[in-house]
């Protein structure tokens, strides 16, 4: 019996995604769990496993935007027919099974809201009953659909072994019709790059951003203590490849469990306060900023941290994240020092209070006991959400970050 | 207002009623001068005298018997049945003889008799004393069926049943006598066939009865933190049964679970769950969810009979399960 495909939710949120290109043709052997194509989603590009075994006997939708619950491809056995079934959800159906005047006293019984516009024609779940599953979806979910007259096979169910709830229908309803991507501009010389949803993701987030009062701490750290700990610790961890990035993941996860009004999220009912230091690393991936997170660094030790990092970039630089791999951040780290940045300012990353923008470490001339010195200095800059954070609370955590980089056994 | 238990609302009812009207009197095994085996009818034998307060032979048929015969003759008996495990003697009397007079007679007999009874689980009482039998009596044209919560309800729902011209069988749970609340200065009649809501809320309606309205109770404070709005809803009278209350609870929610006691096999809750799928089908978000003891005899064995017997987390899970949240 064929299966058919659907784009799958991968997390909340998500109305649909962009397929960017199929990793099995049509006629080749398909095994459960094998990549089957590659999925770019507004949080992360990643390869979606086949959820049947069998021969891929037709790719529905060869690439571009779908919304999620879409069919888009079928696995059967081989041989089998399949062109009517891949379409059979584009196709409305009378609905025949309630009778006329059943549904009369139905209707009746029913919110005066619907404003009498029955669309009779509602677009049925029956048409799928030519080899796929049968399509599983709440009363209600049923009724709100055929009021407004959703598809409801378009749709991906949420509830219990998928079915479609209420909320799904409420979800698609809202949800605008999928937008097809813009035609290149033949103008000139000017090249017009489709946004990806990755893309369309930062400038939503960021614009969202610069909607929120924020201010900017700055402060300079002499990293000789820090750079000996990371050279003791590559010495005893020679597997590891341990770097200063980690080493400011624990300290800032040590000092934010000291500083907890900073480890917070401002939501119009309350302040989110955090038990944990969930850490964002913010990576430059070809497709885009990505920010995966590091749990609960305060409990991790410098080389753990450095193995959950190497991982986790190693898999944003290959687009293959999944999107739990960025849910859940308290905080976030961005450190452009390898690019030889001084000091810059970085945009805060919502719904988290404060983002560090770490620069670059350099010998520069500093005053020690009154006498010049060459010293490695590393400067830092703190933005906070000032709705949450006030500045001498942002001071603080600076000053304990500083002081525990500069003598790291300070943070123990 | 004053504090009663509910055992104290229950002899509250009985008192108040026994002084207004001589017709009302109370029968049962062991109810004067020991005062009842669950201690509802302490002190009423001196007040009332052997007269009003009649002691019984321990034969359930012959005083259930004998309080139908009072009642066709017009008095208003209460008859207290032990446990109500000890329904299964009196159901002959209870079932074909107090359900039928009024309607075979052609409605110039009625019989207004109040079969007081209780039980329940939760203090190791063994098979033969725990159990919720209430459901069988829901299914018996003629009888009104009640089951009362708290003690302000227990009052008033059982004065009603003394002044209903009906046969009534009223149950009372055993853990919950101690229970205490403040309540009114006079007694509120509350009527037959009318629900409480207990709670407000707005993803799930529990439908619980008894004990198990205190359950939903704590899974609903529990489920808030996870910011899932639970209502509950006491029906509070099986029979007759305030089924638009039900329903309309369940089209604000679109989610129900049903909870109480009794195993969940033919229990009050299957009855329940028909009446809002067949009302209510297209306001339906989730199927709906039966909480009950589980189908065997109860166990005499403290963590037994606590595995057997359904808790807050029980309905808390059932709950979670409608919202799509369980495992």
């Amino acid at each position: 019996m064929a299966t058919e495909i659907k784009l799958p939710r991968l997390g909340q949120g998500m109305e649909s995604g962009t397929i960017v290109k199929w990793l099995k043709s049509e006629g080749d052997k398909v095994e459960k769990g094998e990549p089957l194509y590659e999925l770019d989603t507004d949080k992360v590009t990643q390869e979606v496993e086949a959820d049947a075994s069998g021969v891929l006997l037709r790719i529905a939708v060869a690439e571009g935007e779908v919304p999620v619950g879409r069919t888009i491809a079928v696995i059967g056995e081989q041989g089998e027919e399949v062109a009517e079934e891949a379409k059979a959800e584009d196709r409305p159906e009378e609905e025949g099974s309630p009778g006329p005047a059943r549904e009369a006293e139905r209707e009746r019984g029913r919110a005066a809201s619907t404003n009498g516009s029955q669309t009779e024609s509602a677009p049925a779940e029956r048409s799928l009953d030519t080899g796929a599953a049968r399509l599983k979806a709440s009363p209600l979910a049923r009724r709100i659909a055929r009021e407004r007259g959703i598809d409801l096979a378009s749709i991906s169910g949420t509830g219990p072994e998928g079915r479609v709830v209420a909320e799904d229908v409420e979800r698609a309803a809202a949800a605008p019709a999928s937008a097809a991507a813009p035609a290149p501009a033949a103008a000139g010389e000017v090249e017009a790059r489709p946004l990806t949803s990755i893309r369309r993701t930062i400038a939503r987030r960021l614009t969202q951003a610069w909607t929120i009062p924020v201010f900017q701490l700055t402060i300079s750290v002499d990293m000789t203590r820090t750079n000996e700990l990371v050279t003791k610790l590559r010495a005893a961890n020679p597997d590891v490849r341990i770097t200063v990035s980690d080493v400011l993941a624990k300290l800032s996860a040590a000092a934010l469990m000291k500083h907890r009004d900073v480890n917070v999220q401002y939501t119009e009912e309350a302040i989110l306060v955090f038990p944990s230091a969930n850490i964002g690393i913010a990576v430059a991936a070809p497709q885009g900023l990505v920010v995966p997170v590091i749990s609960a660094c305060e409990r991790r030790t410098i080389p753990e941290i450095a193995i959950a990092r190497v991982d986790v970039v190693e898999r944003a630089r290959a687009a293959k994240l999944q999107a739990a791999d960025m849910e859940g951040g308290t905080f976030t780290i961005s450190n452009l020092g390898m690019y030889g940045v001084e000091q810059f300012i970085a945009v805060l990353n919502p719904p988290q209070a404060a983002i560090l923008a770490v620069g670059t470490t350099e010998d520069r001339i500093v005053a020690v006991d009154g006498a010049p010195a060459v010293r490695p200095m590393l400067t830092l800059t703190l933005t906070c959400d000032h709705r949450a954070v006030d500045g001498a609370t942002g001071a603080e955590f600076l000053a304990t970050l500083k002081a525990s980089l500069e003598e790291p056994g300070l943070a123990l | 207002m004053p504090e009663l238990s509910y055992r104290e609302a229950v002899r509250d009812a009985l008192t108040q009623a026994m002084r207004r009207d001589d017709d009302v009197f109370v029968m049962g095994e062991d109810i004067a001068e020991m005062g009842g085996s669950m201690g509802v009818t302490q002190g009423m034998l001196a007040e009332f005298g052997p007269e009003r307060i009649r002691n019984t032979p321990i034969s359930e048929i012959a005083l259930a018997g004998a309080a139908v015969g009072a009642a066709m003759q017009g008095m208003r008996p209460v008859a207290e049945i032990m446990y109500e495990d000890f329904l299964t003697i009196a159901t002959e009397q209870i079932v074909n003889q107090a359900a039928k007079h009024r309607y075979m007679s052609g409605g110039q007999l009625t019989v207004p008799v109040v079969f007081r009874t209780q039980g329940g689980a939760g203090w190791s009482p063994g098979a033969q004393h725990a159990q919720q039998l209430e459901s069988w009596f829901v299914h018996i044209p003629g009888l009104k069926v009640v089951f009362a919560s708290t003690p302000e309800d227990v009052r008033g729902l059982l004065w009603s049943s003394i002044y209903d011209d009906n046969p009534v069988v009223f149950f009372e749970h055993r853990t919950l006598y101690g229970l205490k609340e403040e309540v009114p200065e006079e007694i509120e009649p509350i009527p037959l066939g009318r629900a409480r809501v207990h709670r407000e809320g707005e993803d799930v309606t529990v439908i619980a009865t008894g004990r198990l309205v205190h359950e939903a109770l704590a899974a609903a404070a529990e489920a808030e933190k996870e910011g899932v709005s639970v209502e509950v809803v006491d029906p509070r009278t099986l029979q007759p049964l305030d089924e638009n209350a039900l329903v309309s609870s369940v089209k604000k929610t679109n989610r129900c679970v049903v909870a109480h006691e009794a195993v969940v096999r033919g229990g009050f809750g299957a009855e329940v769950a028909a009446v809002i799928q067949y009302q209510a089908f297209d306001w339906l978000d989730a199927p709906i969810e039966r909480v009950g003891a589980r189908f065997c005899p109860m166990p005499f064995a403290p963590v037994m009979e606590e595995w057997v017997v359904p808790h807050a987390n029980d309905v808390l899970e059932a709950v979670y399960r409608t919202v799509g949240r369980g495992n």
